[in-house]
């Protein structure tokens, strides 16, 4: 392996001062001089037509500033999909009906925040109920409620990829039977391949709706400036890109004067991707006010208002020889989308095409649909369809293994893509690490020894996933600058959002390790849409590999600058000069060289002024310009793909039914870590976090209510549930990666929860197939195997 | 209707103040509201998260939970007064070095509580520490780096005596 200064160290992060001492701003602590606070009254209905909203009260109410209601926004709409197939359809303010509890009905700016809520309580509201579905098999059907009566989109609008490029305009239509997404796709030939198996298994998984329950709630702080007609904003996000594009088409603010602060982000996990109305209220109201306003949402909003993570009935059907080797797959996935559309189309598609990496399946079908129900939007959840479809298919992997006899280490090995494979949509396997993720961790967890060995109540299971790296999404790119400082120290200018993971201090990494500086010797700027590159941020789990290039690309651009006036000061070739400690010397004699000071002040005076500033750029997937069809799922998507093998060892106590989780074992292809201690940092996260989504996190409503949106009936795992974690770096490096790296952020957590969920069955030899893992289900399971 | 206001007494990070406040205010509100100390968060505001964890006279507790009324007379020491003369407390050293924390929201209060539990119980077992740690969550570690920080600088403190910062 290449030997590398600054990559592949765990050094510290670039934020830890700001974040150990509470100097670290995120939304909620932005003040401003005069800001108003806002809040926003929310439906109590599931569905509903709106009759009447009587605000006068709260209008007269000393210190209320602004109220709006779905008249003041009538017509806006917003989505995270907004493509000529799917154009978006959610309404800033609840408009004419509610579709959910805990929609937007009015909002209220006043001078403090006990003010804007006494004045919610004075909003009159007259609502004529009608009926609500919540199921999305019911929505389907003759008969059921329609939640979107009207034609989408209005005549004439513009969908956000039409805005970006794309040709086509966006298809009008009324939605039929709440039907909202669909994908078929297909290659080969599932039916003649089901013909040829020797072996058909089918099984129904239902995975539930999570929390992405980020440490921080959702907010924004806005202000507009009437005399310039510039809007500043602060906010929790994913991105500057897409939220001040959003602004923009919905508030008409020209993009340019639209700035989005630096702020620190306290997670997301995907929760915080796409616009919210709370973000887009926010700035209407500042427009409208001409003063700052913030808006902070509770926990309780958070669960109920913003979105939850993707929930899916998954019907497998898979044939197989004897000898294990797999011949047909179909796929039928329902998706309980709720009033809007979220992300669900896109999860729908990747839901095939995050597995389509791991398995060479020769004939395969893979079907979707997506209906609307009364309930709130989903979007993607760290991994995005991945989880989902891995728990399903790792599971019934498992138990085909044992209705043939195989060894599931073997039968998965057995199956495998192979490095250099092309897939049916023509991506290349340019890395492929997971043979050796599996056998890393298969032989440091010992599982041949434990492996159905375990006794009773102790079981150990594998599961394996993939993660794309980037695919076409706004802005399309990413840039960034690498600027050369006058005491020979740079300065970086990134816009990928910073939200825990790691992306600046790692870019730094790469940086430094590529002008032949110390990680100190990178200053930062980042995070700010006016001060930084248009970034197309870690969307797509393209932060590695799109966003963290382009910085890369940038240093590299600047070293050449550096080498070619270091070559006139020292009349020498640029071949033969290298680049350390803020200096340039001679490879045949290192003691010749000159400072990187002294190579800027020669670069302006002896030339034009010439500054040393380099630039990069980098896109997801060069060869095409847009992104493939989500419905069809043809076309590439993505440059290359991360992969993870886990085992997790459990015990299961049989009188309760609880499972506890004694070890998890990683084996991760990341291509490269680039910063050990993130790397490890991020594998941790998500063996903890897929541990709650095995064994305990849903979001359980009744009659459109959630009832659990608090962090006392909705739990997270907490530091006495943590299990032994062991991480192991298998990585293949990708050669289109910045020194081979992939992205390690999003991948392992479907893995786990493969995992933990197959230990459970090697325990407990109970087929559960929904999520979580509840003991109660265990417990039941258990019952009915021992009166059979 | 408006409570009268009421004066108290109360020592933050070690400076004594006399505020007149609002009755009905949390001690969340009193930090950041009226004294401008923004590390303490607020996250759930139902004593289930801890990431508003400030210490009271020697305890940890929520501060999103207590009313600021019950501070009257008491001692207040949050993560701004954590560093000294330019110096990072050992729990914050660790916490950089170990690479802790990612986000950083729940930092503050995870601090706090170490802070109070590490002033009590110098030397826990790691069960001690999990056990004491439950009420902070963390949505992004998995909590195991900052359980290996912390123990590291019980277990071993010289390496964390006074630094630079
Ligand atoms: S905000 Fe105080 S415990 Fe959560
Ligand atoms: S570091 Fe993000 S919540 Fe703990």
């Amino acid at each position: 392996m290449a030997d590398y200064r600054v990559v592949g160290k765990g050094i510290p992060r670039k934020d830890s001062i700001e974040k150990i001492t509470g100097q670290a701003k995120y939304t909620f602590d932005i003040v401003l001089p005069e800001m108003l606070h806002a809040k926003i009254l929310r439906s109590l209905h599931a569905h509903a037509k709106i009759v009447n909203i009587d605000t006068s009260e709260a209008e007269k109410l000393p210190g209320v500033k602004a109220v709006i209601t779905g008249k003041d926004t009538w017509g806006m709409r917003f989505g995270f999909v907004d493509t000529p197939r799917y154009p978006c359809e959610q309404p800033v303010i609840a408009e004419d009906k509610v579709r959910f509890i805990g929609e937007s009905v009015a909002a209220v700016a006043a001078v403090d925040e006990n003010t804007a809520n006494e004045a919610l309580d004075l909003i009159e509201i007259e609502y004529e109920p009608i009926p609500a579905v919540f199921d999305p098999e019911e929505a389907m059907k003759e008969g059921a409620p329609q939640i979107h009566g009207e034609q989408i989109p209005a005549p004439g609008r513009k969908c956000a990829w039409q805005d970006w490029g794309v040709a086509r305009v966006a298809r009008s239509y009324n939605p039929v039977n709440n039907i909202g997404a669909t994908v078929n796709l297909s290659y080969g030939d599932s039916e003649k391949g089901f013909a040829e198996a020797e072996y058909i298994r089918e099984d129904t998984w239902v995975v539930p709706r999570t929390s992405h329950a980020a440490m921080e709630p959702h907010g924004a702080v806005a202000s507009y400036n009437p005399l310039t007609g510039y809007l500043d904003v602060w906010l929790s996000h994913m991105g500057y890109e897409l939220k001040r594009y959003w602004i923009s088409k919905t508030l008409g603010i020209p993009i340019s004067k639209i700035r989005v602060h630096k702020t620190f982000i306290g997670g997301a996990f995907g929760g915080k991707a796409q616009v919210f109305d709370h973000e887009i209220i926010a700035s209407f109201l500042s427009r409208k006010t001409g003063k700052p306003v913030k808006l902070i949402l509770t926990r309780d909003e958070v669960f109920t208002s913003t979105n939850n993570s993707i929930a899916l009935k998954i019907n497998v059907k898979k044939g197989v020889k004897k000898d294990g080797t797999i011949v047909g797959q179909h796929v039928k996935l329902i998706s309980d989308m709720g009033a809007y559309r979220g992300s669900v189309p896109v999860c729908l598609f990747l839901c095939h095409s995050m597995r389509d990496a791991i398995y060479n399946i020769p004939n395969l079908t893979h079907e979707g649909v997506g209906a609307y129900t009364n309930k709130s939007t989903t979007m993607a959840k760290r991994g995005h369809g991945s989880q989902q479809m891995t728990t399903a298919i790792e599971s019934q992997m498992d138990w085909i293994a044992e209705d043939l006899g195989l060894d599931p280490v073997e039968f998965r090995l057995k199956n495998l893509r192979q490095k250099g494979d092309v897939l049916p949509n023509r991506d290349t396997l340019n890395s492929y690490g997971l043979p050796d993720c599996i056998k890393k961790i298969v032989e440091a967890s010992n599982w041949k020894e434990k492996r159905g060995k375990l006794g009773p109540g102790r079981g150990i299971g594998l599961a394996v996933s993939a993660m794309f790296n980037g695919s076409g999404y706004w802005p399309f790119t990413a840039g960034s600058i690498v600027r050369m400082n006058h005491d020979g120290t740079v300065t970086l200018y990134m816009g990928q959002a910073e939200f825990g993971q790691g992306p600046t201090t790692t870019t730094c990494q790469l940086v430094a390790e590529e002008l032949g500086l110390n990680v100190e010797d990178v200053n930062l700027v980042d995070g700010d849409s006016e001060l930084c590159p248009l970034d197309y941020s870690n969307f797509l789990s393209g932060g590695m590999f799109v966003s963290c290039k382009a910085g890369l690309v940038a240093a590299q651009d600047l070293r050449q600058q550096i080498l070619k006036v270091a070559a006139e000061m020292l009349e020498e070739d640029v071949e033969d000069l290298e680049t350390m400690n803020r200096r340039v010397y001679i490879k045949t004699d290192p003691e010749e060289g000159v400072a990187f000071d002294e190579i800027l002040r020669y670069s302006i005076q002896k030339h034009a002024g010439d500054l040393l500033m380099g630039k990069g750029f980098c896109k997801p997937v060069p060869e095409i310009e847009f992104y493939p069809s989500l419905s069809k799922g043809s076309g590439r998507w993505t440059d290359a793909y991360s992969f993870t093998a886990s085992i997790a060892e459990v015990s299961v106590d049989a009188e309760t039914g609880r499972t506890k989780v004694d070890h998890i074992w990683i084996g991760d292809d990341c291509g490269r870590e680039i910063n050990t201690a993130i790397c490890e940092g991020q594998l941790q996260s998500q063996a903890v976090m897929g541990m709650g989504d095995a064994l305990f996190e849903e979001v359980m409503f009744s009659e459109g209510r959630t009832i659990n949106a608090n962090f006392v009936d909705y739990e997270i795992p907490r530091a006495f549930d943590i299990p032994e974690i062991t991480t192991i770096d298998a990585s293949d490096p990708d050669p289109n990666g910045p020194f081979g790296a992939k992205e390690i952020g999003e991948c392992a957590r479907a893995a786990v929860i493969g995992s933990i969920v197959n230990a459970v069955y090697d325990a407990t030899k109970v087929k559960i197939t929904s999520l979580p893992l509840h003991p109660e289900k265990i417990f039941r399971g258990l019952e009915e195997k021992a009166k059979s | 209707m408006e409570l009268a206001k009421k004066l108290i007494k109360v020592a933050v990070n070690g400076e004594s103040r006399e505020l007149w406040i609002k009755q009905n205010i949390t001690l969340l509100d009193l930090l950041r509201d009226y004294l401008g100390l923004t590390g303490a968060k607020l996250a759930c505001i139902s004593n289930s998260c801890g990431a508003c964890t400030v210490i009271v006279d020697d305890m940890a507790v929520k501060s999103c939970s207590v009313l600021a009324m019950q501070v009257d007379g008491k001692e207040v020491f949050t993560v701004e007064g954590l560093a000294k003369d330019n110096k990072l407390h050992p729990l914050q050293q660790a916490f950089i070095e170990h690479v802790a924390f990612q986000c950083g929201f729940c930092t503050p209060g995870k601090l706090m509580s170490a802070k109070a539990l590490l002033d009590e119980n110098p030397n826990p077992t790691e069960e001690e520490l999990r056990r004491d740690m439950e009420g902070n969550l963390c949505r992004c570690t998995g909590y195991k780096k900052y359980i290996e920080a912390i123990m590291d600088v019980a277990q071993h403190p010289e390496k964390y005596s006074a630094k630079e910062g």
